[in-house]
């Protein structure tokens, strides 16, 4: 375990790295040349555009969360970066929005165009001021949201530093990793770039994982299947790096008798957008799915485990895109509770014997709806659930989140803040930490392997398939 | 009681609330200028619900966790606030129903929760001189605004006996504050109050919509068993 404390001026002066931005000009990245991704440009008025680009986005909402802070210094001590840097002022979440906020005052707001000095208004006087803003949007902030439902006011800090973010992603002043993911967004229609024929082959392997395990030629994960019950969409990371899980909830589906499909295109449930604040990222990914669940007439979505993709498609995916909800679409927990309930799937608990603890995510707890229905789960699938404290909306972020995980410049800030999660799981004692993120399996096995804790990370799907009682099987066995 | 002491506590009085009065219209007209974000998905709780939870938050100390570990920090903010209100319903009654001052258990009752909030207003300056976080995020109008609340406060205990035969200045002192809080008042940080609806109805409404507020502490029934 490091002590090492940052030196925050190394993060908030880390320089704008164009290497991917130039090498995707090389390509002639086809996301780039449309003007879809940004890239910057040294030779135009990035401070101007800025300005004129926050004029245009400001909604009622936003002005009222940027007049209506009073500097009480609350929201620091709901902050895991300034819990974790308590000698470190500039981790405040009212000092992150300030940076906006002066902007805000000294252009839009009466007294900060009258009397600057007085209510601290300024506007950026150069690209490295926007450079440092990025470093402070991006590197110091995982808009977890703990800050904003503990405002007194209600002030929505997370959502500035978001549209902060949204304003230097389209001057193309944004980490490398942003940029990266963003086009790759852009181009394959989900953020890892998995190509479709990737995509399909993995369903067909999970297929022929799970038809071996069943002993059950029939078993079919069927694409694109029209008039089924649902359309069940994923996290690119599944493919990626665990399509276990895919294989699980196909497998869960099957024993319970489902009716579901998954689409060829459209089946990305993450989105990007809602980390580098880009709406219009944003709307395309989440349309891409909505229309993929009209074109199949699915009677429903059901978004398998992931925080921001559960937000992103649940809630935020529809008004990016103005997209009127015309099919419900629910949370995979949701459907597992169905079946449990119903009887449709058995499930054995002493198969987890193991303590397990619940990581609440930021976007599922604090932005969704979702705290007690994990929670169901796990009381039903486990011997030994422990509760971590603080938990639900009041939980602390695995330190993943928005998107932390693909800006590798911040990782030794973000691991040094990490501390407030490991201490947090340290004391529950458990072995196993179970999420319903994969965002947060990332970030809380980074900070287990940085603090050698002596635990796990697992989803609610790994340990339903573990408890999950096969009919046929067991009566074999 | 002099004539400038009566012109002081009526007619400046009007004519500061009504300068600040048309100052929160434009700005109220201001705000409206900026569109609303309009919700367009299905709601899993109610709207309605999490605004009311939301503008309630205020009195729930134990809704908020920054408000259930600093309790102390609560209790100042409730004082601080009472006596905002005891100072503003002072400057009501005393031009138009003096006698009500005549009572010296009135007179106390405004004098203590003047003299706390005096206090709070004091130990809040202090805090926000000697906290680094504070410090860091202070404008000089945070500064002036808490000071000058502070300080009006103490003109507030002074003048609440209404002894205008025997000195006029504690009178004089506290009207002539209120006129200058009355014109600064919408170009400051004090304003918030008029925000506070703002932020909290759109954080309830979007909250409520998504069934996370009222905040959730356990026990309550999951989605996916109707």
């Amino acid at each position: 375990m490091s002590d090492k404390t940052i030196n925050i001026s190394d993060v908030v002066n880390l320089p704008l790295d164009l290497k991917e931005q130039k090498k995707a000009l090389e390509q002639k990245s086809t996301a780039v040349l449309e003007g879809k991704v940004k890239v910057y440009d040294p030779n135009k008025d990035n401070v101007k555009n800025l300005l004129e680009m926050l004029k245009n986005r400001l909604s009622r909402q936003i002005v009222s969360s940027l007049v209506g802070c009073v500097h009480c210094g609350m929201c620091s001590d709901s902050c895991h970066y300034a819990l974790a840097r308590p000698h470190d002022p500039t981790m405040t979440p009212a000092y992150k929005a300030d940076q906006i906020r002066q902007i805000f005052k000294r252009y839009i707001d009466w007294t900060g165009r009258i009397f600057p000095w007085w209510v601290h208004a300024k506007t950026p006087k150069n690209d490295e001021d926007l450079n440092r803003l990025k470093n402070i949007v991006f590197g110091t902030c995982s808009g977890c949201r703990r800050c904003t439902l503990n405002c007194p006011m209600g002030v929505d800090t997370a959502t500035l530093v978001r549209l902060t973010r949204g304003l230097l992603t389209e001057l193309g002043i944004v980490p490398e990793g942003v940029f990266v993911v963003d086009k790759d967004s852009w181009e394959t229609g989900n953020q890892m770039g998995v190509s479709q024929e990737d995509y399909l082959e993995t369903l067909e392997w999970q297929q022929e994982e799970v038809q071996a395990e069943l002993d059950d030629p029939n078993f079919k994960i069927s694409i694109d299947k029209e008039d089924c019950d649902f359309m069940y969409t994923v996290n690119p990371r599944e493919i990626k790096y665990d399509p276990r899980s895919i294989g699980y909830a196909c497998k869960i589906f099957h024993i319970a008798g489902e009716s579901w499909t998954m689409p060829s295109f459209g089946w990305d449930q993450t989105n990007f957008g809602l980390f580098s604040g880009d709406d219009k990222l944003g709307g395309y990914i989440a349309k891409n799915l909505y229309e993929a669940a009209k074109r199949l007439r699915a009677k429903r979505i059901v978004i398998s485990e992931c925080g921001h993709g559960y937000r992103s498609t649940r809630w935020e995916g529809y008004n990016w895109a103005k997209y009127k909800q015309d099919i419900p679409s629910e949370s995979v927990l949701i459907t597992l509770i169905r079946y449990i309930n119903q009887g449709l799937i058995k499930v054995d608990p002493s198969r987890n014997p193991l303590p397990i603890t619940y990581h609440d995510s930021c976007n599922l707890a604090r932005s969704g709806d979702i705290t007690e229905e994990p929670r169901w789960i796990l009381e039903r699938i486990c011997t030994d659930f422990r509760e971590m404290y603080p938990n639900r909306s009041d939980n602390f972020c695995c330190t993943g989140g928005g998107g932390a995980l693909s800006m590798v410049e911040y990782k030794p800030l973000r691991m040094e803040v990490a501390k407030i999660k490991a201490d947090q799981l340290k004391a529950t004692g458990a072995k196993l930490v179970c999420t319903s993120c994969h965002n947060c399996v990332d970030g809380l096995s980074d900070l287990i392997k940085h603090y050698k804790l002596d635990m796990q990370v697992v989803q609610i799907l790994d340990l339903v398939a573990e408890a999950l009682v096969i009919p046929e099987k067991d009566e074999k066995k | 009681m002099s004539e400038f002491l009566r012109i002081l506590e009526d007619e400046v009085q009007i004519v500061a609330l009504l300068f600040m009065a048309t100052v929160y219209t434009i700005r109220l007209i201001w705000m409206f200028r900026f569109k609303a974000g309009k919700e367009v998905t299905e709601p899993v709780g109610s709207p309605r619900v999490g605004v009311a939870y939301s503008m309630m938050n205020v009195a729930m100390p134990w809704a908020m966790e920054s408000a259930r570990k600093n309790l102390s920090f609560y209790v100042q903010f409730v004082i601080f606030h009472l006596g905002v209100l005891m100072a503003i319903t002072a400057t009501l009654i005393l031009p138009y129903w003096p006698e009500f001052f005549e009572s010296e258990p009135i007179v106390r009752i405004f004098q203590l929760f003047m003299g706390a909030a005096f206090a709070v207003g004091l130990i809040r300056l202090i805090r926000r001189i000697t906290s680094p976080v504070m410090r860091l995020i202070s404008t000089p109008d945070d500064y002036f605004s808490v000071a000058l609340l502070t300080a009006w406060f103490a003109a507030g205990v002074f003048a609440m006996p209404n002894q205008y035969e025997v000195s006029e200045w504690p009178l004089i002192l506290f009207f002539g504050m209120t006129t200058l809080f009355l014109i600064y008042v919408p170009f400051s940080k004090i304003s918030h109050y008029l925000y506070y609806p703002f932020t909290r109805y759109f954080l309830g409404k979007t909250m409520g919509h998504r069934g996370v507020f009222p905040r959730k502490k356990g026990g309550e029934k999951p989605a996916g068993l109707e």
